[in-house]
């Protein structure tokens, strides 16, 4: 018996740091390299809508936030070994990570959106883009989407290897439109200097059976408590105001969806 | 300087000294130990070095990395319970990554000084037991000096991707220099400026490094006679 608790007190002594799993604190994960949503400040601060999402939920959960930066493919790991309570990092909803984590309600789902000259005018882009050319990443959501609705009603598709490609093919008026993530065509394209004259134009795309079902916390497989805590607390800074509060900081549209 | 992560950057690369410098002083300890093994007489001692040698050569440095962060995390989870330690012990992040580094590279190290080991005359060992020293007393001061003279080349060597290696340390949340230069990277947009500033950093590291060892291994070739090696 004595052995045995001389090499658990061996084992303790390797481990540095005792950290109190209290009712008032919230260990969560972040990836800072998805800027505008997480990214590191010149004084290596971490920043952007995911850090200060969770800040507000931490405030409405009356708990203490304390971040953990790692790589995103340490993330699922690291919440499953218990090294964090909560993953908050743009992680989309799958059906491939509900196996292994569970997810809060989502936080954001950034609608698909088409990119066009300045003052186009689109009502329904199924009647509107008849005869149009639409670029569309390949193999994408957007390209499954625009291949079963698009093509169907008279729009022509063309696809690129990457979004980049489409964006340089709209800006040289190869293309008339293109159908891609909101915040992929307002931060890569409409915010830089190809981008001049192109804007944001007509309904969100967001059906969720093409795209999804949106970015959520992820927690521990069973841990409905953190789940419905946190749940509860998104909905709490949506209809307080905090939520449109974060989200102006970083956007100038919804980015909630639907 | 690098759009302000300038700073936030010489501090990664601070990290990634001194987790290079405390792998490295492990890696020696475990690298001298395991080549006592595979060269002790003892049967299933030698077996152990050489199984430790060939098992963690044989393994990519991110699997294993991968495998004691992550696994012993989870080791320790199902144990502290046992020992009725209820509370979440975390296993710090440094300590895993210098546990893990000098874990692999006492592994090639063992190699190089097993190496060294054989290439000093056998009659040296003999000389020194017939002055009467014990087989300690043999190791420390006739062996190990006369090692350290052979080793040194392929010591430089396992220093050098010892150093590089560090990199790969970020993925357990080590805020080495590469992590903070991914970061500036990310959220400039200018990738190769950082990462040309770091490749500059590795490069000074390395450079420094290599200049000191030569000092080294001149001064543990005094007396040696060129020709002899």
């Amino acid at each position: 018996m004595n052995k045995i608790a001389l090499l658990g007190a061996l084992a303790l002594s390797v481990a540095s740091s005792f950290s109190h799993a209290s009712q008032d604190s919230l260990r969560i994960g972040i990836e800072a390299a998805y800027p505008p949503f997480a990214f590191k400040t010149p004084d290596g601060a971490i920043s952007g809508f995911d850090y200060d999402i969770g800040q507000a939920l931490c405030a409405e959960m009356q708990v203490k936030c304390q971040w953990v930066e790692q790589e995103f493919d340490g993330l699922i790991p690291s919440l499953k070994v218990r090294k964090v309570d909560a993953v908050l990092s743009s992680m989309s909803i799958t059906e491939d990570r509900l196996k292994s984590v569970d997810f809060s309600k989502k936080y954001y789902h950034t609608p698909g959106k088409l990119a066009m000259k300045e003052g186009t005018q689109i009502n329904d882009p199924l009647v509107d883009l008849k005869g149009k050319k639409v670029g569309v990443q390949r193999a994408s959501t957007y390209d499954r989407y625009a291949s079963d609705k698009f093509e169907k009603a008279g729009i022509e598709v063309v696809r690129y290897a990457s979004q980049n490609e489409a964006f340089l093919d709209l800006a040289s008026g190869r293309l008339d439109a293109t159908l891609a993530d909101v915040v992929n065509i307002d931060e890569g394209f409409i915010k830089t200097d190809t981008g001049k004259g192109f804007a944001l134009v007509g309904p969100d795309f967001n059906d969720p059976q093409y795209f999804g079902r949106g970015a959520g916390i992820a927690v521990r497989k069973g841990d409905e408590a953190n789940a419905a805590r946190i749940s509860a607390a998104i909905d709490a800074i949506r209809s307080n105001g905090k939520y449109q509060e974060v989200q102006a900081k970083y956007f100038d549209y919804d980015i909630y969806g639907q | 300087m690098l759009h302000g992560y300038g700073s936030t950057i010489l501090d990664g690369a601070w990290l990634t000294l001194s987790l290079a410098l405390t792998s490295m002083a492990l890696a020696i300890t475990l690298g001298l130990l395991g080549a006592a093994f595979r060269l002790s007489p003892l049967k299933w001692l030698a077996l152990l070095g050489e199984g430790y040698a060939t098992v963690i050569r044989g393994i990519p440095d991110l699997v294993l990395i991968l495998l004691i962060f992550y696994g012993g995390q989870d080791i320790v989870n199902r144990v502290a319970p046992l020992l009725g330690h209820s509370q979440y012990i975390d296993i710090n992040p440094f300590i895993a990554g210098v546990g893990t580094m000098g874990f692999i590279f006492g592994a090639y190290l063992s190699e190089t000084f097993r190496g060294a080991f054989m290439a000093i005359p056998k009659g040296q060992a003999e000389a020194g037991a017939a002055y009467g020293m014990g087989r300690l007393q043999v190791f420390f001061r006739i062996l190990v000096p006369q090692m350290i003279r052979f080793a040194i080349p392929g010591f430089t060597n396992n220093w050098l991707v010892l150093t590089k290696a560090t990199a790969l340390i970020s993925v357990v949340g080590l805020q080495d220099m590469m992590f903070k230069a991914k970061n500036a990277a990310d959220a400039t947009r200018e990738p190769f400026t950082f990462f040309l500033a770091v490749a500059a950093l590795y490069l000074l590291l390395t450079s420094v490094s290599l200049l000191a060892l030569r000092l080294l291994e001149r001064r543990y070739s005094v007396g040696a006679r060129l020709a002899d090696i």
